[in-house]
């Protein structure tokens, strides 16, 4: 008797084994509308990541297209919640995020994104990871090197109308009159607009010395060109958008000649070292060049699987994990200021008028003074 | 405001509306042959875009006129589509429930969008330009050179839609169908094919409108809703089923936008359009130029 009930279970323990699901991380990222760029970088980083690291934990990456509605996020989260997972890789757009947050927070499940909307650490709900720099590092770099390296007096700021955008803004804004050089003109364009010519004649008026953007790709690519169309020569300090290497792509190296942007990192201006394989890698994997929110998504990623291999299993351990300790990435050390920004450094890019390729030309550590 | 800025203010709206232009006229063919609104014209002017963008290699660096060379292959192209596009999305469903006309546009569109988004990437790209040349400058007035061939494209193109439709014998026969579809078919002409050829006709317009704006304006797989906005705000204001309406009403379109960006701001050259919109909606919602009755979609 006791040979067959030890036989039936055995059998029973064998195929529960042989079933057993792989962890499933969802990755919950806009692949379609105005921010299928960037979300695609991001979902490239944290696929290329779970597939590189995941494998000994049987971790597999399921992507979800949260488009840009925050409907749309809240729909892809509830679905992905139904699995119980114990980490999410979620959208970086703002808005989506402030949606999801609530619905994460009530369900105790942390999620990892490189949005960089302030708000999103800032309404008290911990259970989110941000491991891209939020506007407080990289906007602080922003206005330093404009002032400090440029020396920027009077500078003008066009800027997106979105939550992102207007996030940006209110951080330049501020930094800037800090800084002893406020801003003389400043404009909001929806990421509709194609002309630019009117924002920028304005702008002339006003009789800037630098011209300071926060657009996603397409409108900073839009801006540049124009701008050099009619013969504006002054200085250009441009976003995160700026570095990467497809809103590059859109225009002629002598038009990039005089801008500059600030990144979380420029994993293309790397030529050697990790970083250089990360993006030899990512080139093989996905057949493109990959940018700041890539490996800053992949670094998340990365640190969530760290977090797993000591010991974290269920969500609340994975939460404290990532609170409590910090995480050695390719692009930065990343560690929680207790809100759940995790990445404190910048750099400033800028590019020589000859190539697509930006060279790294400072480096802003520790800007939130947490690590 | 200087003169010579305002000057290349009023010119960059001039030929922003003038690809605006191209597109509400394929909107009112499609609207007068069909009776519908095809909601994919916005994501057929980013194919348009998109297939200049494939098929440059074709053409190379060695001419001038790159983009004018491509312009015949990408309405031929597009024309194909259309006649293609006529056939899954519009016959299968025309004799249903109206709402299942621009349910199946719709989901045409989103096709064309996601197609485009796994074929090309979700980055926006650069067309080939229309002619080599930067500008032309007089004194301290510089024109691109991209935006006067915008210009005089999308005028011959007009004229050219113009007059085929109003001095042809298929020409007339479209308008017959457009009309009135029964007497059209009473008198031997054939209306199915009459309506695929308006389809052809109006996508690759939208084809044409999607490489001129290409160069300049770049494009991605998610311009569509854009370009879609653009096209049915002009038709509203310039009278849903003309095609005069519809090319005065984008050219006011891109005009108003530009110059009261410039002389404001963007936020209040989108919020004015809108109210202007509404405006003519409430007191005159016939249009500029007053429709033709029809019951449409």
């Amino acid at each position: 008797m006791f040979p067959k009930s030890a036989a039936v279970a055995l059998a029973a323990l064998l195929v529960s084994s042989l079933t057993a699901k792989a962890e499933t991380i969802p990755v919950l990222v806009p692949i379609t509308g105005f921010l299928s760029l960037e979300g695609t970088a991001q979902r490239n980083g944290a696929v290329l990541a779970i597939e590189r690291y995941g494998k000994d934990l049987d971790l597999d990456a399921e992507v979800t297209d949260t488009g840009t509605s925050p409907e749309g996020a809240v729909t892809a989260l509830r679905r992905a919640l139904e699995d119980k997972p114990s980490a999410a890789v979620a959208s970086m757009l703002g808005t989506q995020m402030l949606a999801m947050l609530p619905i994460a927070g009530r369900a105790g499940v942390p999620l990892l994104t490189v949005s960089g909307t302030a708000k999103i650490t800032e309404i008290g709900i911990p259970w989110v990871f941000r491991f891209f720099p939020g506007d407080s590092v990289v906007k602080v770099a922003q206005a330093r090197y404009a002032v400090e390296e440029l020396g920027a007096k009077r500078p003008a700021l066009l800027y997106q109308t979105t939550a992102y955008g207007q996030s940006g803004a209110e951080h330049l804004r501020r930094i800037m009159q800090d800084l002893g050089a406020p801003l003389v003109f400043e404009e909001a364009i929806d990421i509709s607009v194609k002309d630019m010519l009117p924002a920028l004649t304005r702008m002339q008026e006003a009789k800037p010395d630098l011209i300071l953007l926060h657009l996603h790709s397409g409108s900073t690519a839009l801006v540049i060109r124009q701008a050099r169309d009619q013969n504006i020569a002054l200085p250009i300090l441009a976003g995160s958008a700026m570095h990467q290497p497809t809103t590059a792509a859109l225009l002629e190296p002598q038009q990039l000649g005089g801008v500059c942007a600030e990144s979380a990192s420029s994993p293309i201006s790397e030529p050697e070292g990790p970083v250089e394989d990360f993006t030899a890698e990512y080139r093989a994997r996905f057949g493109t060049e990959p940018d700041a929110f890539a490996l800053a998504q992949y670094d998340g990623a990365s640190m969530l699987i760290a977090a797993k291999n000591a010991g974290a299993r269920t969500a609340t351990e994975v939460r404290d994990w990532l609170a409590s300790n910090s995480y050695d990435g390719l692009a930065m050390t990343y560690k929680s200021d207790g809100k759940g920004n995790m990445a404190h450094d910048a750099l400033i890019v800028c590019y020589d008028g000859e190539s697509a390729v930006p060279a790294i030309k400072r480096r802003y550590e520790n800007v939130s003074g947490v690590k | 405001m200087s003169t010579i800025a305002l000057t290349q203010i009023l010119l960059n709206g001039l030929a922003l509306g003038a690809a605006y232009a191209l597109i509400a006229l394929g909107f009112v063919i499609v609207l007068n042959a069909a009776g519908a609104v095809n909601f994919a014209q916005g994501e057929l002017v980013m194919a348009g875009g998109f297939a200049a963008i494939a098929l440059a290699p074709l053409i190379g660096e060695a001419t001038a006129l790159p983009g004018l060379f491509l312009l015949p292959l990408v309405m031929g192209l597009m024309g194909l589509v259309g006649a293609g596009f006529a056939w899954l999305a519009y016959f299968p469903v025309r004799k249903r429930h109206q709402v299942a006309v621009f349910v199946s546009t719709i989901a045409a569109g989103l096709v064309l969008q996601h197609l485009a988004n796994a074929l090309f990437g979700a980055a926006p790209r650069a067309g080939p330009p229309l002619i080599t040349g930067d500008s032309l400058s007089i004194g301290a007035f510089s024109v691109s050179l991209q935006q006067i061939a915008v210009m005089v494209c999308a005028a011959l193109l007009i004229s050219g839609t113009g007059l085929f439709l109003g001095r042809t014998q298929t020409g007339r026969r479209m308008r017959a169908v457009a009309q009135d579809p029964e007497m059209a078919a009473a008198i031997g002409i054939r209306p199915k094919r009459m309506i695929t050829l308006s389809f052809a006709l109006a996508i690759a317009l939208a084809g044409a409108a999607g490489l001129l704006l290409s160069n300049q304006f770049f494009v991605s797989p998610n311009d569509g809703g854009l370009f879609m906005l653009k096209a049915y705000i002009a038709v509203t204001i310039g009278g849903w089923g003309r095609l005069d309406g519809a090319v005065i009403g984008a050219l006011l379109i891109g005009i108003f936008e530009t110059l009261v960006a410039a002389l404001a701001s963007y936020l209040v050259a989108e919020a004015l359009l809108y109210a202007v919109l509404l405006v003519m909606l409430v007191f005159r919602p016939s249009g500029l130029l007053p429709e033709r009755a029809r019951a449409r979609v």
